[in-house]
């Protein structure tokens, strides 16, 4: 687990699970909003480096802070911000977890130590270093899902590539 | 747990003012960058500056990201702001082209680095022309060079649009053109190494190439008389 600072003193800490059995019924709470801390899970196949998820926290953050939110909750933003489209439903389907994830990132904005734990225990599976995102990402799923054509792989790397499209969605 | 200590939307320290927008240095999530803030001119009416402003910084990250699709470096977009007009980009570490252009000047031109720079510079645009992207302000000053890896990065994307006119092409190379005999004649003729280098990138180089040889007759503006 580690936190990082993202502005004005306002962090996110996140933890990464493999072989997480229980994916559907943190889908579930989640979905009835009964989960309890919030938090958000992302799909980690996705995420090839933590700092288009800390891109998409600032984010996050700041249209927060003008009560701007374009989705219900602050950790729902999250993934959708992550996503890089303007498709809510597709995001959250996308780059959050489904019934049969098995591979997440959970992540919570001023989560505490004990509020941590607390997210720790909800999840069933087994916590690894943030170090492993690069080697478990599937490349192939993120190229197609953000539409990075080869060329531009040559200039760039893959969480480059993610971190533009992330900022980039509104001026598009 | 650990908490990454030094971070945070750090103090903005002023790096340069233009007539457009002021760029600053800063921090974002911990990584050194560049903010550029497009300031509202308080002679324009409040609601057509606010429009004008934004619709530009927008542009500016549109063409900056399609550049990069095309395979052509350019700063990593960090995060882009509606309601204060600026743009975060990632802070790229090495000098600019001009800078080692002057310093050729003065103390004589490294033959291998200048064709390595040249070829870099003629590759890019022919990649960008054929992407239909124009750059508007093609200078030395606007191309920097990565410390690390020698790779040329292209910035400034303020006067891009996208066009597929060989007019607008021609012109855009033309402005290097002008921009390089004035400030760097001591180089030798860096222009007809960047043109071969455009030539092998670009596959529409040789409409282009036609129209750049009637610019050149001209000038950049079109005269409209008659």
């Amino acid at each position: 687990m580690k936190a990082f600072d993202i502005s004005n003193g306002d962090t996110l800490s996140v933890a990464l699970f493999t072989d997480v059995t229980n994916s559907k019924e943190l889908l579930d709470s989640m979905q009835a909003g009964t989960l309890e801390p919030e938090v958000a899970f992302l799909n980690a196949l996705l995420i090839p480096d933590i700092f288009p998820v800390l891109a998409a926290a600032h984010k996050t953050l700041l249209s927060n802070s003008r009560g701007s939110l374009t989705t219900r909750t602050l950790h729902s933003e999250l993934v959708y911000n992550y996503s890089g489209s303007k498709h809510i439903t597709e995001s959250l389907k996308r780059c959050g977890i489904s019934d049969s994830s098995t591979y997440v990132l959970a992540a919570r904005f001023n989560g505490s130590p004990d509020v941590m734990k607390a997210i720790a225990a909800l999840i069933s599976g087994k916590e690894i270093k943030l170090e492993e995102l690069e080697g478990k990402a599937n490349v192939a799923q993120i190229q197609k899902h953000y539409k990075i054509p080869g060329p531009e792989l040559g200039i760039s790397s893959l969480a480059d590539a993610i971190t533009c499209r992330i900022a980039a969605r509104d001026a598009l | 747990m650990e908490v990454d200590a030094d971070a945070g939307g750090g103090s903005l320290v002023l790096l340069k003012q233009g007539a457009e927008a002021r760029v600053f240095e800063s921090n974002f999530v911990g990584r050194r960058c560049i903010v550029k803030e497009r300031f509202s001119k308080k002679y324009r009416h409040p609601s057509l500056d606010s429009k004008l402003t934004s619709k530009r910084s927008n542009a500016e990250a549109r063409c900056m990201t399609k550049a990069r699709r095309l395979g052509v470096a350019t700063p990593v977009l960090y995060g882009v702001d509606p309601v204060l007009h600026t743009l975060t980009f990632e802070y790229v570490d090495g000098p600019s082209v001009k800078d080692v252009f002057l310093e050729f000047g003065s103390h004589g031109v490294v033959e291998e680095r200048l064709d390595d720079i040249a070829a870099q510079i003629g590759d890019a645009i022919g990649k960008l022309h054929d992407g239909g992207l124009v750059h508007g302000d093609l200078t030395t000053s606007n191309m920097l060079i990565r410390s690390s890896t020698n790779q040329l990065v292209l910035i400034d994307f303020g006067l891009s649009f996208t066009s597929t006119l060989p007019e607008d092409k021609a012109v855009d190379l033309y402005v290097l053109e002008r921009a390089l005999l004035s400030m760097h004649s001591s180089c030798g003729n860096v222009m007809d190494r960047i043109l071969a280098a455009y030539r092998k990138s670009s596959k529409q180089w040789s409409s282009t190439l036609n129209k750049l040889a009637q610019v050149r007759q001209r000038g950049r503006k079109r005269t409209m008389v008659g």
